[in-house]
């Protein structure tokens, strides 16, 4: 389907941006794992966080599909994968739940400066023993009259060295499971707070990712953010929303990726011909070209179904599964054109390489998207089977 | 045959032969009482309620935001019928 006049003004207004702000490799933030502050500034200076928040909200009231396609753009035009991902992290873990499941009062207090580029916002749903089984989280919310008392440690939280405040999932109920978890907005100066240095991952490096530990975190009953019973539908929104969008970045990369390879390969020459000529390279090629081909449609999809207001879970999954092994894929194809140019540093193809397969495993496992698929298909759950007679007296 | 009405009956049976026939299949449709906890039992997870929702999108014609899925109007029979209700009555 074509895209409309008002996403493809938006489409060069981005890539415009990225060119004169997000330029440069970035190979030093990656090779120390240093967060672009003065990057995210200027995204935040240029709307960019603002493009899916309604305008009610303060937003630019694009749209999820407007949405996709900047990000696209920005994959295709940034080296820095891990200020996108960062970028990602806040607009769905972040930003959406606040603009879903936010009152009036903690919309006026967050949003601004969460969209205007002066906070980031941190997603706390993981624990150490809480990964795929997320609802099986053990981090706690008692009352204490009218305040919540937050106890509990989160891991790889996306942004949370540098972030500003904390979305938590907590159980306020661990007998009910799911149907007890709730979440908070936790400023990042609470008492009894603290996060970790940022972790030293494989790839996304410049995504800042920590451990965040919370000993009796008073949160004012304003800082509920889905009471008890909705914490369960606000997480599954935000990863709705995030798996839709976040793989968009690496349709982008793709992109790029294959006019460099193509580019490499009509330039490079062996055996006195240019390497595309040799079959062994060009199917490679050809299969890089199939993988956006399939992979675009995936994610555009989203958008258009959310912004109809439609579910999109299952088809979420199917893009978050299909874009991100196709990412890998196309990664490992580009290092091996380029040979040994591709597995250098500088090359940057393998920076990709390590960023894309982080891609397999955050917004939930490509494992846990075959589970999500199979029971949205209507398929058994591998879990026992609870009935009529299991409820608890 | 016809579907049921879309009054609180219809409602109530559309809901009972979904949650029947994807849920608790093969359950005695007597043990699914309209006071049932479906969500705080675990009777029902959060994928089953997705599935929930997507059939009564679909079948009563009606938009569900995710906020509005949460434990208070999907833990019972009883309570899916007055969402139903109150969504259809815009």
């Amino acid at each position: 389907m074509e895209l409309t006049e008002d996403i493809i003004r938006l489409q060069r207004e981005v890539e415009a941006f990225a060119r004169e702000r997000l330029g440069g490799s970035g190979v030093e933030r990656d090779r120390e794992g240093v967060f672009w502050r003065d990057g995210w500034t200027a995204c935040g200076e240029a709307g960019i966080l603002g493009i899916p928040v309604p305008t009610a909200c303060g937003g630019r009231g694009a749209g999820l599909l407007a949405t996709i396609v900047a990000m696209e753009t920005l994959g295709r035009n940034v080296d820095d994968l891990g200020l996108l991902f960062a970028l990602n992290a806040h607009l769905w873990a972040g930003v959406i739940p606040i603009v879903r499941f936010g009152s009036e009062t903690q919309r006026r207090r967050w949003l601004p400066t969460l969209l205007d580029g002066r906070s980031v916002a941190g997603h706390g749903a993981t624990e150490p023993d809480a990964g795929s089984d997320v609802f099986s989280m053990t981090t706690s919310a008692r009352r204490d009259g009218e305040d919540w008392i937050l106890d509990g440690t989160k891991s790889f939280v996306a942004n949370g060295p540098v972030a500003d405040v904390l979305i938590v999932y907590a159980t306020t109920d661990p007998a009910l499971g799911e149907a007890g978890i709730a979440s908070f907005l936790v400023p990042r100066e609470t008492p009894g707070l603290s996060c970790s240095p940022p972790l030293d991952k494989a790839g996304l490096r410049s995504a800042p990712s920590g451990t965040v530990s919370m000993e009796g975190c008073r949160i004012p009953a304003d800082g509920l953010l889905a009471k008890p019973g909705d914490g369960a539908a606000c997480f599954n929104c935000s990863m709705e929303w995030e798996r839709g969008a976040i793989l968009a970045m690496h349709v982008g990369r793709m992109e790029k990726q294959l006019d460099d390879a193509i580019r490499f390969a009509r330039e490079r020459r062996q055996f006195g011909r240019p390497i595309g000529a040799f079959q062994s390279v060009a199917n490679r090629i050809v299969d890089m070209k199939i993988r956006i081909e399939t992979s675009r449609p995936l994610v555009h999809r989203i958008g258009r179904l959310k912004d109809e207001g439609r579910q999109a879970m299952m088809e979420a999954a199917i893009a978050k599964l299909h874009v991100s092994e196709a990412a890998v894929q196309s990664s490992l194809d580009a290092v091996q054109i380029m040979g040994s140019r591709g597995y250098l540093r500088e090359g940057l193809v393998e920076r990709d390489l390590r960023d894309a397969l982080g891609a397999r495993i955050y917004s939930g496992t490509n494992e846990m998207q075959r589970v999500l698929v199979a029971r949205l298909l209507g398929l058994p759950s591998s879990l026992p089977a609870r009935g009529p007679g299991d409820r608890p007296a | 045959m016809n579907e049921p009405a879309d009054d609180a009956d219809g409602i109530r049976a559309a809901v009972r032969e979904h949650l029947l026939s994807d849920v608790l299949v093969g359950e005695d449709p007597e043990n699914l009482t309209d006071d049932l906890p479906l969500r705080t039992s675990g009777v029902i997870d959060s994928m089953g309620v997705i599935r929930l929702t997507g059939f009564l999108e679909a079948r009563f014609s009606i938009r569900i935001e995710a906020h509005e899925t949460g434990v208070e109007n999907t833990d019972t029979v009883d309570a899916i019928v007055s969402f139903v209700e109150s969504k259809l009555a815009g």
